[in-house]
């Protein structure tokens, strides 16, 4: 059975590299789920979870009634087994990342060492020391001895002795950073899931807002407010493009409506960082000069940026971005959305719009990109399906029988 | 334990609120019963009644008595 030498690294849960016992599980084993049962368990009945709507997320998705449906949706038709070892390198950006991360390589049945970012937040932190505990009660003793959470500066050295003996990898992180993590070697049938640098956008119509009623428009506007708000649109899923569809007048007039509710939500948010606000003043400059016809949007505060655009640069997604900075314009027959989509385009969020007739739409144009269309509010919801990949697929091995 | 019981349970422990206060609550009456709140029940639920509920569902879930009429549809009578 694998071995891999103690190296230098800091173990937050779990066991040390030298204890783990390198042997699969099946998807969805009754062990593992036990463990994200108990995992999610105790998270929700923290009061402190409260503070953390993200933690509580993963802690819901979590559950046991959730991981039962997962469970079902996987069927029973193939004899499968984890790969073996997962190696996660966590992603710095979106906190909870490495918990799910962590939560899909365990219940595709494999043993998991999970790198999490040298600094941990806060929410990171709670994940770790409940997962700790329970690690180290009997009845999870199996999960412990599968379970490995560390951290360490940055170390090349490290990385390729763990890849090295990885039987699947999940690299989060920038395009430079998978690219790096590619040159190291792996074994001839190491599979790597890169999860690169992604870019998303929203579809709103403008009839539909137009129409809805405030009970519906307030629903839009916070779930609007949770897609890019919650990360400061720093996550991959977050919008960073608004396409509207609709006559030029039901389009102004829909901002108009759309817009000022935004504002009336944000103000609820208490006062952003200054630092924001200057972070997205410079990027408004820069986009004056760098981006062909680019029109600011004349804002009452520094909480939204806006910047109207009547054709869309081929190139709108090395523009994005961040703390509330969007880009606008009117797409009605998918014309500019057809030109613009290439493979770092992730998540189409919508409104008033029906998700199927958009996923075809994309199958039918042949786009390269867009690997998830869900209506606004559901950008962040990470899931066993992501990036376009099925991770408990992906991530066991088939026995075949003849 | 009876249903009512174990109805009631499942809110004032995910709630931490008492069991006089439940008759009229609703969500965002209090501060427990925020979206976290709301979550921590509805998982709290799902488990002790031994169901999955539908997202539909879970949005509806406004209030404890709502939540009685909602459970029905699993079986669960209260």
């Amino acid at each position: 059975m694998k071995q891999i030498a103690d190296l230098p690294v800091r173990i937050i849960a779990g066991g040390s590299l030298a204890d783990l016992q390198y042997q699969a599980l099946q998807p969805y084993a009754p062990e593992a789920l036990a463990f994200l049962s108990a995992w999610s368990k105790q998270l929700l009945t923290r009061p402190d979870i409260r503070a953390y709507p993200d933690a509580a997320s993963f802690a819901y998705w979590c559950r046991p009634a959730n991981l039962a449906r997962l469970h079902r949706e996987l069927g029973r038709d193939q004899l499968r087994m984890g790969r073996g070892l997962a190696l996660h390198i966590a992603p710095a950006n979106v906190p909870v990342n490495f918990a799910y991360s962590f939560a899909f390589g365990l219940l595709a049945g494999n043993v998991n060492i999970v790198r999490v970012p040298e600094s941990l937040p806060a929410q990171a932190g709670l994940l770790c020391a409940v997962a700790k505990s329970l690690l180290t009660q009997a009845e999870h003793a199996r999960i412990a001895s599968m379970t490995s959470l560390l951290s360490y500066p940055r170390d090349d050295a490290i990385t390729q002795s763990l890849s090295a003996v990885a039987d699947v990898r999940l690299l989060w992180g920038g395009d430079q950073t998978i690219h790096h993590l590619r040159l190291m070697p792996t074994s001839p049938r190491c599979v790597d899931i890169a999860f690169a640098d992604r870019y998303s956008l929203c579809l709103l119509s403008a009839p539909a807002v137009l129409a809805a009623e405030s009970k519906a428009l307030l629903a839009l506007t916070v779930g609007f407010y949770n897609d890019v708000f919650l990360l400061d649109q720093n996550a991959c899923s977050s919008p960073h493009l608004i396409l509207w569809q609709g006559t030029d007048l039901e389009v102004k007039a829909a901002q108009v409506r759309f817009w000022s509710a935004m504002q009336a939500l944000l103000h609820t948010k208490g006062q952003p960082p200054g630092i924001h606000a200057v972070e997205k003043y410079t990027h408004l400059c820069r986009t004056a000069i760098q981006v062909n016809g680019a029109m600011a949007t004349p804002t009452a505060d520094n909480r939204v940026y806006r910047v109207a655009l009547d054709q869309l640069p081929e190139d709108i997604a090395d523009h994005r971005g961040r703390h509330g900075f969007f880009f606008e314009t009117i797409d009605n027959g998918f014309t500019q959305l057809r030109r613009i989509v290439n493979t770092r385009y992730q998540t189409l969020t919508c409104f008033g719009v029906e998700v199927h007739s958009l996923a075809e739409m994309v199958v039918t144009s042949g786009l390269s990109g867009i690997d998830r269309v869900v209506p606004v509010g559901k950008a962040l919801d990470i899931g066993v399906i992501w990036d376009g990949y099925d991770l408990i697929r992906t991530m066991s091995r088939i026995i075949a029988l003849q | 334990m009876s249903n009512l019981e174990t109805y009631v349970t499942a809110f004032t422990s995910s709630l931490l609120v008492e069991e006089s206060a439940l008759e009229n609550l609703k969500y965002q009456d209090i501060a427990a019963w925020d979206s976290v709140g709301h979550m921590a029940l509805m998982a709290s639920i799902e488990e002790a009644f031994g169901i999955t509920m539908e997202i539909d569902d879970i949005i509806e879930f406004g209030s404890f008595a709502i939540g009685k009429e909602i459970l029905k549809k699993y079986d669960v009578l209260i």
